[in-house]
């Protein structure tokens, strides 16, 4: 072996023999002769394990978003390349940043591909809750609302809207389809328009995520028209909608006034409130 | 992409391949039958989009990571930047993708979008807005799916000839390095 060749031969060369034995044999992985390490087998996540599971390779290089905690750990040993130089390919937390859960329109992709689709409902499910709390409930603790709300998902504003769209269509006597398919289209294309024109006034947010937001924002419009639904008198109907018309307002405030810069605040929020007040409308109209 | 199954090996996941064809088959059953037996276009449209959405997640979430390994999504980064992001499963696991699965799944999928396509065409001429409304949503869902997915594989595609070209290259340069030290 070359190492050995490099060492000079000293009077007490036998014990420097010894050493570097017991160095080698004590801690085969770390020590190293002067050979090069073959990097791309101990890079590849996966080939240490028969059968493997198989690890996703990122497309884009990101360092993995710390602030999502991964509900399972890393099923993907580390392999023994400790020494190794940084390996050129991504490196094996291709598992721990797939794990960070990413956000999408209607759910989330698990880490492992052993979890059962039940978790995966069930994950779902709890970020339709904690979105909704986080948007629509006063909370004292929300931090920068820009930010809140970037586990958009879109599942959550298609229950309301859809639900908006039945209770109304339920509360109709006559007309049911045609005030069902207004109901939708109205509050989904409002939502769109909405979104375009925040961005058109130079306003900083992403079109899911006010689409989420907008759609969250519609639950306090939701419970009114139930309770329309059920209560008959037009005094009641007309204190139950501005209450929750007011409650929508306010929970969308904060993050429309936050997108755009200070001077077009009332732009972008006027139309939010035109929206909502015109729904308010449909609701106490409908009989 | 040919019009028969490949021949010889069984479907790998039969119960998932199930699930991905399942919620496309009903909805769009549904949609064809309802016109005949169903008064109320609110039925019709609630239960069709939801069974649309329902698709959509199954897909995205479960047959698309099992049937073919590959898989998108959609995050926010720290700057309040969106970011596609598109993954798929290293070399090995690739190879070992049952052929038939992903047939199927390419198949459904843009077989399924065709059909709503046509459903949209055939609605439009018939100048029915509310159905239109049904299917535009559907089609929406449907082609979401289709534009993930096909970014995935060519992203899958680069990759993987990237990682090839790089092994390639590393391994020269060990050669060489060990060469070199042996020497």
């Amino acid at each position: 072996m070359s190492y050995s060749d490099t060492i000079p031969l000293h009077p007490s060369s036998q014990s420097d023999i010894d050493e570097i034995e017991n160095l080698i044999n004590s801690n085969p992985t770390s020590v190293l002769p002067a050979r090069p390490p073959s990097p791309p087998r101990a890079s590849i996540p996966i080939s240490s394990t028969p059968p493997p599971p198989p690890a996703f390779i990122p497309s884009n290089l990101p360092p993995p978003a710390i602030h999502k905690p991964t509900p399972v750990p890393s099923v993907i040993p580390t392999v023994p390349a400790v020494a190794a130089p940084k390996p050129p390919l991504p490196p094996s937390h291709g598992s721990s940043s797939s794990g960070n859960i990413g956000v999408t329109g209607f759910g989330s992709a698990p880490n492992t591909l052993t979890e059962p689709v039940w978790d995966t409902v069930k994950r779902d499910l709890s970020r339709i809750v904690s979105n909704l709390k986080l948007v629509v409930f006063p909370n004292p603790y929300r931090e920068d609302p820009g930010k809140a709300l970037r586990d958009w998902d879109l599942w959550g504003p298609f229950f309301f809207i859809v639900f908006l769209g039945l209770t109304l269509s339920w509360s109709a006597s006559v007309k049911k389809s045609e005030v069902f398919a207004v109901a939708f289209a109205l509050l989904a294309a409002g939502a769109v328009i909405l979104t375009l024109n925040v961005l058109l006034l130079g306003g900083h947010i992403i079109f899911f995520q006010s689409l989420s937001l907008l759609g969250y924002c519609l639950f306090p419009l939701d419970v009114g028209a139930l309770i329309c639904m059920l209560k008959d008198n037009v005094i009641i109907k007309l204190v139950v909608v501005a209450v929750t018309l007011a409650w929508s307002s306010w929970a969308a405030y904060p993050f429309m006034s936050t997108a755009v810069n200070p001077g077009r605040k009332a732009l972008a929020l006027y139309p939010v409130l035109l929206m909502y007040v015109s729904v308010g409308f449909l609701i106490i109209a409908i009989d | 992409m040919d019009l028969n199954p490949p021949p010889g090996e069984n479907y790998g996941h039969p119960r998932i391949c199930l699930f991905h064809v399942l919620f496309k088959g009903a909805a769009l059953a549904f949609y064809i039958l309802s016109a005949l037996f169903v008064n109320s276009f609110v039925i019709i449209f609630v239960v069709t989009v939801l069974l649309a959405a329902l698709d959509f997640w199954v897909v995205k979430n479960v047959s698309g990571r099992i049937l073919v390994g590959l898989r998108w999504w959609n995050e926010i980064d720290e700057d309040g930047e969106s970011v596609w992001k598109f993954e798929c499963l290293d070399q090995e696991s690739m190879a070992r993708i049952n052929k038939k699965d992903s047939w199927l799944f390419w198949w459904t999928l843009y077989l399924t979008a065709v059909v709503w396509i046509f459903f949209a065409i055939f609605s439009l001429v018939r100048l029915q807005a509310d159905y239109l409304l049904v299917v535009g949503v559907c089609l929406t869902l449907s082609i979401a799916n289709i534009v993930g997915f096909t970014k995935c594989r060519k992203d899958a595609k680069k990759q993987l000839q990237a990682f090839a070209t790089q092994t390639l290259a590393t391994r020269f340069q060990s050669t060489i390095q060990s060469a070199f030290s042996v020497v």
